[in-house]
């Protein structure tokens, strides 16, 4: 019987949630995982990816995690699901939740099960989009900017490298249908991962959502936050939430305050299925470091709807390293920076662009007039060329290099060089250069067939 | 006068999506989110001027049972684009320390 079958026999009134990794791939605390598994939780979770480390993981088709590591925390999580015979969902599989995202995922499980003679029922959701049926959406004017200012054309979808829409709990059903054991999702929304499971067992979904949005991030939401294991008691009037790292506490507080996290608004969640709304909720404290909630309320849906992401190829990126302790330099680097700027540009012809940021001067915040206080004790200079050739663009980092090393300003002491730097070559390439090209919200009444499941069996 | 730095417990931005910068603030009693609540240096005409950002782009929501004020508001560049200088969003909050409440 597979584990989701069990599940359902048993239909417990009571559902223990064990939330294992708010990023798989970075390592799971092991004491507070193992204190998760000694209260025999009846499925584990665990989110895998975001679309806060930027651009690059969607645009290449890289995990942000280190291949290794990623590999243990599989293997922990699985291993600990089929020994339990518990039901294991991932969510946006391998940082990007996109095909090669999914397929190294996929490839890493059955490795683990093959090494470990593990059998079981595995079922997988790609979030792959095409490109025709996001263009649907934008010729209809129903793809939606999510928030902020980015305009996207059917060229840009078009040249896009991937394309993934982020399912709702609808692709997971069909899925848990299917009598899985594992269950490892494509781009997903870290709620679907969470709540899909309480939802087949018919628990009340305001609760089911507000819980999902909660225990996701782990142990984020207690005081003093980490990445500990979170478990999540959830029964018919609300959740009980609790750290399983014994020095995390989850307060009324600090159980609220997690609705903040990473949310425009933090009172209301617009979810695939529906909407949750947090402002009638109570958190009540049952010891101090236990918190009980309930009372969130939640609509489904009129209209269903997902987010989709895309990313494309730029260029190439160089980038050159150098620092500087010389007043007099510090003082005149913006203009220094401008001058050799020019004859980079005179000496290496091309298309390509020069983003320098002065770190100490205006690394972090752009200034409009780039003053130079007088009490910099060091400036970091990073030089970052984008080319459509690696070479193009590690030519005018490495002519940048040159000239701004021995560029002249009059009353210079320093006649040895203006900058000091770290390691040679100080100029790198840094391989290729992607930008959001949508990051949108259009309608999907074909949820279900967005996000195909397809089942084996290990 | 009060300084938002000595008032709060929490100050910190983050992208909500790579479109979006949030800015969280949180307080440690009643009495002090009640005055920030109040005070005229967290309107969103302030808070534009001080972001240089179009009134009509920022929002600001309370959330009473976590004494929190969230002001959210487009990012200049998105996450991750050409010159962007802070991927994640998480050193935003800046501006924000020496406000005068």
């Amino acid at each position: 019987m597979s584990a989701v079958q069990e599940l359902l026999k048993r239909r417990p009134t009571t559902l223990r949630v064990l939330s294992a990794s708010g990023q798989l791939g970075y390592g799971i605390p092991h004491q507070a995982f193992a204190a998760g598994l000694a209260r025999k939780p009846d499925f584990i979770g665990c989110d895998m990816g975001s679309v806060d480390p930027g651009p690059a993981y969607l645009g290449s088709g890289d995990m942000a995690t280190s291949p290794a590591v990623t590999r243990g925390d599989l293997a922990a999580v699985l291993l600990a699901a089929r020994s339990l015979n518990i039901p294991l969902i991932i969510g946006t599989a391998g940082t990007s939740g996109a095909a090669p995202h999914l397929d190294a995922t996929l490839a890493m499980i059955r490795s683990i099960a093959a090494e470990h003679k593990l059998h079981f029922r595995l079922a997988s959701i790609r979030a792959d989009l095409k490109a025709e049926r996001v263009i649907q959406a934008l010729d209809t004017n129903t793809l939606i900017p999510l928030g902020g200012d980015l305009s996207v054309t059917a060229e840009d979808l078009k040249a896009s490298t991937h394309i993934v829409g982020q399912m709702g709990c609808a692709p997971f059903e069909q899925a848990l249908a299917l009598d899985p054991d594992v269950i490892i999702a494509g781009r997903a929304c870290d709620t679907a991962v969470f709540a899909s499971i309480p939802k087949m067992l018919g628990f009340d979904m305001a609760n089911v959502m507000h819980m999902s949005k909660i225990i996701e991030c782990t142990s984020i939401c207690c005081e003093p936050g980490g990445r500990d294991a979170m478990l999540a008691t959830l029964n018919a009037d609300g959740f009980e939430l609790e750290s399983m790292n014994p020095d995390r506490r989850a307060t009324p507080l600090s159980v609220a305050a997690h609705s903040l996290y990473e949310q425009a608004d933090p009172v209301s969640f617009t979810e695939p299925d529906g909407t949750l709304k947090v402002d009638t909720a109570t958190y009540r404290a049952l010891d101090d470091r236990r918190t009980y909630v309930s009372g969130a309320t939640w609509q489904d849906a009129t209209h269903t709807t997902i987010k989709v992401e895309a990313s494309m190829l730029l260029g190439h990126r160089a980038v050159l390293l150098a620092g500087t302790a010389d007043p007099k330099v510090i003082q005149r680097l913006p203009e220094l920076i401008a001058t050799v700027e020019s004859t980079t540009r005179a000496l290496v012809p091309g298309d390509y662009q020069i983003y320098p940021r002065l770190y100490g001067i205006d690394g972090v915040y752009p200034q409009q007039e780039r003053n130079v206080s007088g009490s910099i004790r060091e400036s970091f200079i990073l030089i970052e060329v984008i080319a459509q050739t690696p070479e193009l663009a590690l030519a005018a980092a490495k002519t940048f290099k040159q000239f701004l090393l021995h560029q002249g300003f009059s009353g210079r002491q320093c006649t040895g060089g203006n900058l000091a730097f770290p390691f040679t070559p100080p100029e790198l390439a840094a391989g290729k250069a992607y930008r959001f090209s949508a990051y949108h919200v259009m309608p999907a009444a074909d949820h279900r067939e967005l996000f195909p499941v397809t089942i084996e069996t290990l | 006068m009060t300084k938002l730095q000595d008032l709060a417990t929490v100050i910190r931005s983050k992208n909500a999506g790579p479109l979006t910068l949030s800015l969280d603030l949180m307080f440690p009693s009643e009495e002090s989110y009640q005055m920030a609540l109040r005070s005229s240096a967290l309107t969103a005409e302030a808070i534009g001027r001080l972001y240089n950002t179009a009134t009509e782009k920022i929002s600001i929501t309370s959330y009473d049972a976590a004494r929190a004020i969230k002001i959210a508001m487009p990012r200049k560049i998105v996450s991750g684009s050409p010159g962007d200088r802070d991927v994640y969003g998480a050193q935003q909050h800046v501006p924000l320390l020496g406000l005068e409440l």
